[in-house]
């Protein structure tokens, strides 16, 4: 044990650098999976905010984000006549490419009625859209382009006056902006169109009874908000966790090469002194341990800098680029550590090999 | 010098291959997400650049198709048939939406097409027919392949049934893939009958799409009419702008790890050769010299890390789409030139570390047999 570790502390810069390097392999691996999932709590942050507990969308349709809703004429008044609904909110929604400076933005645009809701749950300065071309952006989406109460903004060919400033409604890939209803109908050349419902229920009403009762209504689909939000954060795992599984592939098979290379240096600089342990009678397993050892050092100690260093990085994107949110689960810490342990493992198989093939002998020879 | 410099990388062959790999990897996490976004620019576009079509006519101010919605009155398809130089136009129909098979949700570009049209159909046909009939559906091989659906299979599209008819080819990206059934179904299911989505415009023999596009922009109210390049491109901006923070962001993070790789190579290969290096310097070596075998050294392995990671990345372009994985990977010039410039500043600085232990040799000591 005190030789794996004088071994391993003879030489401070290379230790350091060691550890950097299993610390950045492992920091990268957390940045994503914490990437992941502050943008699966982005995607959801209107499902979540929203009013009510049931959504009622086009039949088939089991997502805000992913796929066009249209119900059909009078879902209102049906809605509302079901037993166990109380107030039905309409909302005509639609990805939308906002060309700003030059960038090409894509932004979820919500038409909804501001005398009955489904706008943004948080405003930090300004007023809901309330007449004509008016329209609410998010606090960091504006800041990024320069907008500002007052300013001009181009929605598909038309102008509209910002009059307030949303906060948590924003990502990295997208943001959500408000318009009134009529709005968005005129855009979109869809009179009196809605996406979907926002159904409020009334207290102690069974969900189950209510959901069945509105997908007896044809052309419809009803679901939870919660159903809703999972299909939504499905649909985007789906589409990131092949490139996600690549770039921990290789941020993994990176930390393992460097803590090899340090392990297979160390021990490769030191045949002789571990021939003449041999020579004097230790076995190869006594050899085989100081390597592993050294091996498990430098991941642990890798790791639990990558941990640390995932949060100041998070941090720093986060205030850089407030458009990302970096959210750790604790399960990942745990998971890089034994990502660690799974490199100091790997990476011992070429210096355990050296070792083996180590003559006694040759210490003397030499 | 660069003969030593090459000796001594070649000399230990695990650290060499160690070294190398490592800085292979690094490079290819910078590579590989530049080719992942290259990829889904080039997926995204399938359906346009394969279209047919010279120019594609839209709503005013909408450039492109992707999370955008688009609608135009069919009387534009008149309008736009009479300008100057067109020959024929092609109305489409397109919403986003999920093929549904069993408990499979496939998202999907869902494209209504008419009655034999020449213009925005599937463009690769692997069995089945090319253009579907009312009640009939062509979807994408590899998305049936994965839910289990046969030629002759059901599968659900906005709450109605179709047969399907088709399997098309080309057609999938990591996001979604496209789908082809007929306008009139299409119309049924909205509801609406005097709306499309997008023109698609072929213009005659001698004529620029250019020209023509301008035209049409002039002379039609409130439409945009681009070139099939023009709206491929605004198309593949979509993608570009939404990915330069993650790009960076990543590209940051594989270079300070190429960098941590390639400063510990150069580290621990002149620490083992203090010995050579003295004697060098006893035979009247100067420091400059030894810089610069260090510095070529360092290039040397990058050089060949840059290449490994090439060879690497290039060989995921071919095994992942054999796992059936919709994810493309394609390396663009621009990213080459980028990952080559950044192994260059990894190999300037790591060479920098061991200035130090060059400079603090001391010429006698290889005399004193240390």
């Amino acid at each position: 044990m005190s030789l794996a570790r004088r071994n391993l502390f003879q030489d401070k810069t290379r230790l350091a650098l060691s550890i950097g390097g299993v610390a950045l392999a492992v920091m990268l691996i957390l940045i994503l999976k914490g990437f992941l999932t502050g943008m699966n709590r982005q995607i959801t942050s209107y499902i979540d905010n929203s009013p009510g507990s049931i959504i009622l969308a086009q039949e088939d349709v089991v997502n805000l984000l992913g796929a066009t809703s249209l119900l059909p004429e009078g879902i209102i008044q049906k809605a509302e006549t079901i037993r166990g609904v109380d107030e039905a909110i309409p909302i005509l929604s639609q990805f939308v490419i906002l060309d700003l400076h030059e960038k090409k933005q894509p932004a979820y645009m919500i038409g909804y009625d501001p005398k009955l809701g489904g706008g943004p749950w948080e405003l930090i300065s300004g007023s809901e859209p309330r007449s004509k071309r008016e329209i609410v952006f998010d606090r960091i989406f504006a800041d990024r382009h320069d907008l500002k109460l007052g300013d001009e903004v181009e929605v598909m060919g038309k102008d509209f006056t910002i009059v307030g400033l949303s906060s948590g409604t924003t990502s990295w890939m997208t943001s959500f902006f408000f318009v009134r209803k009529q709005d968005a109908e005129d855009l979109l050349l869809a009179p009196n169109a809605t996406s979907f419902l926002l159904l409020t229920t009334s207290d102690g009403a069974s969900l189950d009874d209510i959901l069945r009762r509105l997908n007896n209504i044809s052309g419809v689909n009803a679901l939870t908000k919660k159903d809703m939000s999972a299909n939504d954060i499905i649909l985007f795992a789906n589409i990131f966790s092949a490139p996600l599984k690549l770039m921990v592939g290789i941020a993994f098979l990176v930390g393992t090469m460097i803590v090899g290379l340090i392990i297979y240096t160390a021990t490769v600089e030191r045949q002789r002194e571990y021939g003449v342990i041999k020579a004097i009678g230790a076995k190869n397993r006594f050899l085989y341990q100081i390597v592993v050892t050294q091996a498990l050092f430098a991941s642990i100690a890798g790791s639990a800098l990558g941990i640390l260093l995932a949060n100041g990085a998070a941090q720093w994107i986060m205030s850089a680029r407030p458009q990302f949110l970096i959210v750790f689960d604790p399960v990942d810490s745990v998971q890089a550590l034994l990502a660690g342990l799974g490199m100091a493992l790997i990476a011992s198989i070429f210096p355990t090999r050296v070792m083996a093939g180590l003559a006694p002998a040759e210490v003397f020879r030499k | 010098m660069i003969r030593l410099a090459f000796r001594n990388l070649f000399q230990n062959k695990v650290r060499l291959v160690i070294s190398v790999g490592g800085v292979a990897l690094a490079l290819l996490l910078i590579l590989s997400l530049d080719a992942i976004f290259t990829g889904v620019e080039r997926q995204v576009t399938a359906y346009i650049e394969y279209s047919g079509a010279d120019i594609w006519v839209s709503q005013a101010d909408v450039r492109n198709m992707h999370m955008a919605s688009s609608s135009l009155p069919d009387s534009v398809a008149r309008k736009v048939k009479f300008v100057p130089g067109v020959a024929s136009v092609s109305p489409i129909l397109y919403l986003t939406n999920n093929v549904v098979a069993g408990d499979e949700r496939n998202l999907a570009y869902i494209i209504g097409l008419p009655e034999n049209t020449e213009l925005g159909g599937p463009w690769d046909i692997s069995s089945g027919r090319s253009l579907p009939a009312e009640g009939e559906a062509i979807i994408n091989r590899g998305v049936a392949e994965k839910s289990g659906i046969a030629l002759g299979d059901e599968v659900e599209i906005l709450g109605d049934e179709f047969k399907v008819t088709g399997f098309s080819e080309g057609t999938a990206s990591l996001v979604n893939s496209v789908a082809f059934i007929s306008m009139k179904d299409f119309e049924e299911m909205r509801g609406s009958y005097d709306t499309i989505s997008f023109l698609l415009v072929k213009v005659s023999d001698g004529e620029s799409p250019e020209a023509v596009a301008a035209r049409i922009q002039t002379q039609v109210r409130d439409v945009t009419a681009q070139t099939r390049n023009d709206f491929a491109a605004q198309e593949r901006q979509v993608i570009k702008d939404m990915s330069t923070d993650v790009i960076t962001i990543m590209n940051l993070i594989g270079f300070l790890i190429g960098l941590a790789v390639m400063a510990l190579t150069v580290y621990t290969s002149t620490l083992s050769r203090r010995r050579e290096y003295g004697m060098l310097k006893a035979l009247g070596a100067r420091n400059t010299d030894l810089y610069l075998t260090v510095l070529a050294q360092a290039i040397l392995s990058v050089i060949l890390g840059f290449l490994f990671g090439l060879a690497l990345t290039l060989l995921l372009t071919i095994v992942i789409p054999i796992f059936g994985s919709n994810l493309v990977l394609e390396v663009s010039r621009i990213s080459l030139l980028k990952v080559g410039s950044v192994s260059l500043v990894i190999a300037a600085i790591s060479a920098m570390l061991p200035i130090r232990q060059i400079a603090g040799l001391d010429p006698a000591m290889v005399f004193r047999g240390r």
